[in-house]
């Protein structure tokens, strides 16, 4: 079984600070792999370790993804390919998803596709789900346990206070919640085997693109504004009353800022 | 002498790291409820590939240098755990028969010790002595293609778990000579063993150090390790190595203990600001950090001379002699800021400073290394 695992590298928002005006201090900000992104290689390690085949992680981003894709291998992951190009930058998840589904058909024979459910910067996920799109294969998303069968795969899946249980032939792609394992801590025996290994740098030339489809050109969505929300100073109100007059008070307060 | 953290040793003190605050918790919550090591402590860390650094792959281990095993052991002295001590002692133990055995004493006993099936021992101790091979009553009598065990051996870590122990044994048969030791690797299930019951010691709570008493244990000829003769030798070379290790483990002990005292300092609010903004408490934290970081070096030092292959006996014994003090003295002090709260077991720094004592009487005495040392100086035709 060949499984690609996509990743994305993070600021560890665990270790932010903000400046005076609020503004998140970037400089200087570790990175890390996305956390839930470890579980998706942790489900592709497990169903490799069952089932056997192989595992490859790929990940977009700047030089320094290399640091993710190689704490991927010592985990145990057997291949990793970094996508880095001036012409991957500013890409919108549709622009990245683009990508990374140009790439998983260059890389070609695959039986399963994971990611992660979501990045913890961007909290879109939409990446997965598009790349199933590009790739034309079907999307089993927010999977909390995984079955293969012979060509068959199939996955719990958690939706809000519903679990689903759904079922495709491969290949498919799966976007994983954290709940779906406890990711390992990296094998020593990885590790060693990890510093041997190459990780191969792919650009736009490298994969078979239109480049009117790559980073910020390609990229529909526009980003007008980021800003942190000003903290202001303000009043604070005691309400009373029995819980249900405080509740409806409540209410009718938010309601008239239309807050909800 | 380059003492580079290469980004491979990064990662591996970043594992160390993750496996300190995942899987660390659950091994000391056991060890706290079950006064002992889980029984599944050695496939835990056989899981994780953390056995057999320093033994090639062909036996089942890493084929990795020893300066890997102590960054680890550096991280895992941090949690103040007792739990990597089985963890040295199946890494030394799969070494030393690596350096001393035969093919097939290789090929049958190194694997289980890599890939966690057996806990390692290394057994010399008894009642009567710690460290003189002349005062060993534990007789190994031939017997055939066999040698009869009878006697018992003190304080022996890790020896009432299953897996293999090297025990340094009067050989009867070299009655009259000059070095009359000689080293066996035994089963420690095997017939005519029993165990009291274990220590409890003053810091290194769940050890499950005990007596062992052999009373007509047979041992095939096989099974000795090295030549007759060289038990003392192989006791010498390997607790020099388990020395370093365990310098390693007290280093990350002072290290936490160090950053403890610093935590503590910043956050106890004395007459309206954090206590360690006083100049006496500063002071002793520069202190503890440039004791801790000698430490870690002369460590460092020691650990890279076995990688070289060179002699390291002395050095090791230099190891303990530098550190064993510094270490205790660091704790002590982390125990000092934290006034009644520190000697309270509420606080990780009463346990590190436990733990720190075990240094000095464990794995050879300090003082029994100052004589190594010093003897060692005196007769140095060198500087």
């Amino acid at each position: 079984m060949n499984i690609i695992v996509c990743i994305k590298q993070v600021p560890n928002v665990t270790k932010v600070s903000w400046d005076a005006d609020g503004s998140l201090i970037r400089s200087g900000l570790p990175t890390i792999i996305n956390p839930v992104d470890k579980n998706a290689i942790e489900a592709a390690l497990q169903l490799k370790e069952k089932h056997g085949g192989k595992v490859t992680v790929i990940s977009m981003g700047p030089d320094q993804v290399q640091e993710a894709l190689l704490e991927a291998l010592c985990m145990g992951a057997d291949d990793a390919i970094q996508l880095t190009d001036k012409a991957f930058a500013g890409a919108d998840t549709w622009a990245t998803s683009y990508t990374l589904g140009v790439t998983i058909e260059k890389i070609g024979k695959y039986d399963l596709v994971i990611t992660g459910v979501e990045a913890m910067d961007g909290n879109t996920a939409q990446v997965g789900p598009q790349i199933a799109e590009h790739l034309g294969i079907p999307l089993l998303s927010y999977a909390t346990d995984i079955e293969v069968s012979g060509s068959t795969v199939k996955i719990k899946q958690k939706l809000g206070d519903v679990s689903r249980l759904l079922e495709a032939s491969l290949p498919v792609l799966i976007t994983v919640e954290k709940e779906i394992n406890e990711y390992r801590v990296m094998p020593i025996d990885k590790i060693l085997e990890a510093f041997e290994k190459d990780i191969p740098v792919w650009g736009a030339d490298s994969i078979p693109a239109d480049v009117v489809n790559l980073g910020l050109k390609g990229s529909p969505t526009r980003l007008r504004k980021v800003f942190s929300p000003k903290l202001e100073k303000g009043r604070v109100e005691m309400l009373e009353g029995t819980p249900e007059d405080i509740s409806r008070q409540l209410a009718d307060k938010l309601s008239a800022k239309f807050l909800i | 002498m380059d003492f580079t953290i290469s980004p491979l040793n990064r990662m591996i003190i970043k594992a160390a790291k993750e496996f300190n605050e995942r899987v660390m918790p659950g091994i000391d919550a056991y060890m706290a409820e079950h006064n002992d090591y889980p029984p599944y402590l050695i496939e835990l860390y056989a899981k994780h590939r953390m056995l057999g650094f320093n033994v090639p792959k062909e036996y089942g281990g890493l084929g990795t240098t020893n300066f890997n095993m102590i960054l680890l052991l550096e991280e895992l002295g941090k949690s103040g755990s007792t739990s990597f001590i089985p963890l040295m002692m199946n890494n030394s133990i799969g070494e030393t028969i690596c350096h001393w055995g035969t093919e097939e004493q290789k090929k049958k006993f190194v694997p289980p010790l890599c890939d966690g099936s057996a806990w390692a021992t290394m057994a010399f101790t008894e009642p009567d002595t710690g460290s003189d091979p002349r005062m060993l009553m534990t007789t190994a009598r031939p017997d055939g293609d066999d040698f009869i065990i009878n006697g018992s051996k003190r304080f022996i870590s890790m020896v009432n778990k299953p897996g293999y122990g090297i025990f340094i044994c009067k050989d009867l048969s070299l009655a009259g000579q000059k070095t009359d030791t000689t080293a066996f690797i035994i089963d420690k299930s095997s017939p005519g063993i029993s165990f009291s019951g274990h220590y409890e010691f003053t810091g290194l709570e769940g050890a499950d150090t005990c007596d062992v008493f052999f009373n007509d244990v047979r041992v095939p000829k096989g099974n000795i390790l090295g030549k007759q003769g060289q038990g003392y030798s192989i006791l010498l070379r390997w607790i020099a190595g388990e020395r370093i290790q365990q310098a390693a483990g007290m280093v990350g002990c002072g290290q936490r203990a160090y950053e403890e005292a610093k935590k503590y300092s910043l956050q106890r609010i004395v007459a309206g600001k954090p206590m360690g903004m006083m100049q006496g408490f500063y002071w002793q934290l520069a202190e503890m950090k440039v004791k801790v970081e000698a430490c870690r070096l002369m460590v460092y030092k020691a650990i890279l001379k076995q990688d070289a292959g060179e002699p390291f006996e002395v050095v090791s014994a230099e190891v303990k002699v530098f550190t064993t003090p510094l270490i205790q003295e660091v704790t002590r002090t982390a125990v000092q800021f934290h006034g009644s709260y520190g000697y309270s077991k509420e606080y990780l720094v009463d346990k590190l400073f436990r733990l720190a004592m075990h240094q000095g009487v464990m794995a050879s005495s300090l003082e029994i290394n100052k004589t190594i040392a010093g003897m060692s100086a005196l007769m140095s035709k060198s500087s």
